[in-house]
């Protein structure tokens, strides 16, 4: 106990604040020193023998993630159709207008296509998006039945090639 | 007592930004009351206005004592309170005007900068000077966290405010691109430690000895944790910019110097709660001795999980997400709230000669405030590791399983409002503070204090 709780005589310049000097406690000291034990264990490892890095972990994972099937075309049927018309109203409205003439988006109805007018080339386009201007990357998002369909409906809807 | 207005003010649009949240039409569907608006005037209200005041007022009462000196400069002290409760009004007035430059807690635009540089170095001025004339030889350690925020402060503000003014309301800031944000959060992370946390450290090393009049645990530990954590904690900003374009090597500087910084700020905790040795039967009967162990045991809490969310892999679940929240309000009125409210039930008798209105009221305004913020925190932790989870769900066929950001908002709507209950509790206890407070103020002087 000698070490222990001995005041160190400082109160009368500390407003009658006594304080006394007891060691610091071991278990505070190991957590500081395994801290930065493994702040710089961790920092070689990343950098120099793992050699990880913020697009090496990207691509990893990416390749990892199970690929959803490529949508294709599919025949024009009045059910795909049909089918395409309520996944274009509950998702595409907002851009290209209920009567597909456009707003935030490009008009879809007339001979003008930014992305090309085929059934091919419009599911394309719907499935990598052209996040640039806007257009979102509909593929992981509708999958590769709905895009098909929705395809379909646009496709069969006026302008389409 | 501008803290006590500024907190009530801060906390009540925080409770409306959560109604905000749960519910939209609360927006009002005016430009000056939407929440983008509103949420900064919140920010800027709980970080400078309701502490800010508060460790200025500490800091006049504990330095004066602990260094037996006068303040250098009355004139400068009275010049420093008006000028800052000016800033907070012009704040005010700005934010929900919708002038700002853009950069989170330094949203003010660039003639209020100016005000608050001048005025920050005024204070400046009158501490420094107050310290040079001083009637003791030794610097207690509160002094020394003081000095931190001091000079840290204006570095920080004055580096990241950098800009050329283009009109009286608007500027572009020097830096672009990655340079500016990695400024901008060197700042804010900074803004944080060297505003809620060294100063009210400081304010915990006059404050709880003397009201438990017991012995501060250790003077080693005081001088070594200092030290850690001023030298760690400016390190650590990058932490907020993980998975960014910022390069993979200061990433790992802002992650490592984070999980770094969990000991330097425990030695606070742990001199704190164990100075209390010999004076725990008084927790009981003691208001202002709870509210300072909830307060560190919230300190205690939030600055391991800091480090933790710092961590690479967890960030990439909880960023962006409520967990954010949960911790930024675990140490705002966890930490921070609690901290200055024991202060001002310490100083608010012995400033005004009288007896506390009301001790039970104390007690009350204590169990308000614990609860609420444990309802708030623990709804927010939950809503934020939902969030992650939920953006992060893929299904068999690798498609997102939320595609929908709406699906998220409408699974997480239950915890809004739990979080609004735990907001409004918090809310309440400030208003049962003020009322005390004000009773004690108008009540008949009585010497029964010791000075």
């Amino acid at each position: 106990m000698s070490e222990r709780d001995k005041v160190l005589g400082h109160a009368d310049e500390a407003d009658g604040i006594e304080e006394f000097d007891n060691p610091l406690p071991t278990w505070w000291l190991g957590l500081f020193a395994g801290t930065v034990m493994f702040g710089i264990g961790y920092a070689v490892d990343y950098h120099f023998v793992s050699h990880r890095s913020q697009a090496g972990d990207y691509a990893a994972e990416v390749a990892a993630a199970p690929k959803p099937p490529a949508a294709t075309a599919v025949a024009e049927t009045p059910e795909a159709i049909a089918a395409g018309k309520e996944i274009f109203v509950a998702n595409c409205v907002a851009c290209h207008g209920t009567d597909l003439h456009g707003g935030v988006g490009p008009d879809l109805t007339d001979a003008t296509w930014i992305h090309g007018g085929k059934l091919a080339e419009i599911t394309h386009t719907i499935t990598v998006g052209v996040p640039e201007k806007g257009m979102l990357t509909w593929g992981p998002i509708l999958g590769p039945q709905k895009i098909s369909q929705v395809a379909a409906f646009v496709h069969s809807s006026g302008g389409g090639q | 007592m501008a803290t006590v207005l500024w907190g009530l003010v801060g906390m009540l649009v925080g409770c409306v930004l959560a109604l905000q949240l749960a519910w939209w039409p609360a927006n009002l569907s005016l430009p000056w009351t939407s929440f983008g608006r509103l949420r900064p005037l919140h920010t800027n209200a709980v970080i400078f206005a309701f502490p800010g005041n508060a460790l200025f007022g500490g800091i006049y009462y504990s330095m004066q004592r602990l260094l037996k000196t006068r303040m250098w400069s009355d004139k400068l002290s009275a010049v420093h309170f008006w000028g800052w409760q000016t800033i907070i009004v012009l704040a005010a007035i700005t934010l929900p005007l919708g002038m700002t430059e853009g950069k989170e807690y330094a949203e003010l635009i660039w003639p209020v900068d100016l005000l608050i540089a001048v005025i920050w170095l005024v204070f400046a001025a009158n501490f420094f000077g107050t310290i040079a004339i001083r009637k003791v030889k030794h610097l207690y350690v509160a002094i020394w966290f003081y000095m931190s925020m001091v000079i840290t402060i204006t570095v920080l503000h004055v580096v990241n405010n950098l800009a050329l003014p283009a009109t009286l309301t608007r500027s572009y800031p020097i830096y672009s691109g990655m340079t500016d944000a990695l400024v901008q959060w060197w700042y804010g992370h900074n803004a944080v430690g060297f505003l809620l946390t060294t100063p009210i450290l400081g304010l915990m090393y006059y404050f709880l000895p003397r009201a438990a009049q017991r012995p501060v645990y250790s003077y080693r530990l005081s001088i070594i944790h200092f030290w850690a954590l001023v030298f760690l904690y400016i390190w650590a900003g990058p932490h907020h910019l993980l998975y960014s374009a910022l390069p993979d090597w200061a990433q790992t500087l802002g992650m490592v110097f984070s999980v770094m910084l969990i000991a330097p700020s425990w030695g606070g905790m742990l001199n704190g709660l164990l100075t209390l040795r010999g004076a725990w039967d008084r927790l009981r009967t003691d208001p202002i001795l709870k509210f300072w162990v909830a307060a560190i045991t919230f300190y205690g809490m939030s600055t391991f999980e800091g480090p933790m969310m710092s961590i690479r892999s967890v960030n990439a679940l909880s960023h962006f997400t409520d967990w954010t929240i949960a911790h930024v309000h675990a140490g705002a009125l966890g930490w921070v709230g609690e901290s200055v409210f024991a202060m001002l039930y310490y100083m608010a008798p012995r400033v005004w000669n009288r007896k506390l209105y009301s001790v039970s009221l104390a007690t009350t305004h204590f169990w308000l405030a614990t609860v609420g913020i444990v309802l708030y925190v623990v709804a927010m932790w939950s809503a934020g590791v939902t969030q992650g989870l939920m953006w992060r769900a893929f299904d068999d066929g690798g498609l997102l399983q939320y595609p929908n950001f709406v699906d998220t908002v409408r699974t997480l709507n239950p915890f809004y409002w739990i979080r609004l209950g735990g907001g409004v509790m918090y809310l309440v206890g400030m208003l049962v503070l003020a009322w005390n407070l004000y009773k004690t103020a108008t009540s008949a002087p009585s010497n029964a204090l010791e000075a």
